[in-house]
């Protein structure tokens, strides 16, 4: 930037200011990151436990799901520390972090209303629904259509899930991880070329 | 009419106003990226940001990090208000028809 004295017409300044504050951009490289983590970590563990139940007489299937416990620290930690990395943090980056954060404390919650009330069938279609919203949320902050349809996919696998009946709803969740985050995440990490992921 | 002289000259500058426009859409900002963003030289990034400091249109906060010294940018609600009322005066003198 020039002497900062230097005399400005008005068309200058708006210049400026446009260039600015479309420098300030949301930076989406974590992004990919934390949806091909989870998108791998829930497909496995819901075709897992699918298929101990099918194959198996193992009694616990669900002791599966106790891997998500470590992938929240994997996450949270992986987030920490490269967010530390940034020399700036955009209000577009706090609600995106915010809004998964929030999820993150809905998730649980309703894990332990549905594990006290003994209704497991409804874990799919509500973790579903709940992860829909910051899905789609999460599309519009970064500008990515493929993660708005992701988010919206959720939903209707959540109906499916819900209305579907036994012998559909655990396949919905393996099925509805592809198009919401693991499809999404490589197109979201092809875009990005400096992606670490 | 909306006059030339009308516009802040805190804010009608180059430097300050792009470092005023990066801090609208930020959190808060290390200096760094501010003198990356602007591309301009650190002893006259440094002085555009004091006289911003001193005029209270944003805070600098200086820590440490790994042990090596941190300067943290951030605008304060004067500095937003200025900001808005610097683009509304820049509206009215680029269009003088306009409300």
């Amino acid at each position: 930037m020039e002497n900062e004295e230097k005399l400005m017409t008005g068309e200058e300044s708006l210049k400026i200011i446009t260039e600015m504050i479309n420098k300030t951009k949301m930076n989406i490289r974590q992004s990919s990151f934390h949806l091909l983590f989870w998108g791998w970590l829930i497909l496995f563990c819901s075709l897992s436990e699918y298929l101990l139940l099918k194959l198996t007489n193992y009694a616990s299937p669900w002791y599966i799901w106790y891997l998500v416990i470590p992938g929240v620290f994997v996450s949270l930690i992986y987030g920490f520390v490269n967010g530390r990395k940034e020399h700036v943090h955009t209000y577009a980056e706090m609600v995106y972090m915010w809004t998964w954060m929030g999820f993150l404390v809905v998730a649980i919650v309703l894990m332990v209303y549905l594990n006290l009330e003994k209704r497991y069938d409804l874990i799919p279609p509500f973790i579903l629904l709940a992860a829909g919203l910051p899905t789609f949320v999460s599309g519009f902050i970064i500008k990515f259509k493929p993660l708005i349809f992701g988010g919206a996919s959720f939903w209707i696998f959540s109906l499916i899930a819900f209305f579907g009946g036994p012998s559909v709803a655990p396949l919905t969740v393996p099925v509805a991880m592809l198009t919401g985050y693991l499809i999404p995440g490589y197109m979201l990490k092809r875009k990005n070329g400096h992606d670490t992921v | 009419m909306t006059q030339f002289k009308d516009l802040d000259p805190l804010l009608h500058s180059q430097l300050r106003l792009a470092i005023i426009s990066l801090l609208m859409g930020v959190e808060e900002a290390e200096f760094t990226y501010l003198q990356t963003q602007t591309g301009a030289t650190a002893g006259n990034l440094s002085i555009q940001i004091t006289k911003l400091k001193e005029a209270e249109y944003i805070n600098v906060e200086k820590k440490f990090r790994n042990n090596y010294p941190l300067t943290l940018c951030s605008i304060t609600p004067l500095g937003r208000q200025k900001f808005a009322e610097y683009v509304k005066a820049l509206r009215n003198y680029l269009n003088p028809d306009q409300k």
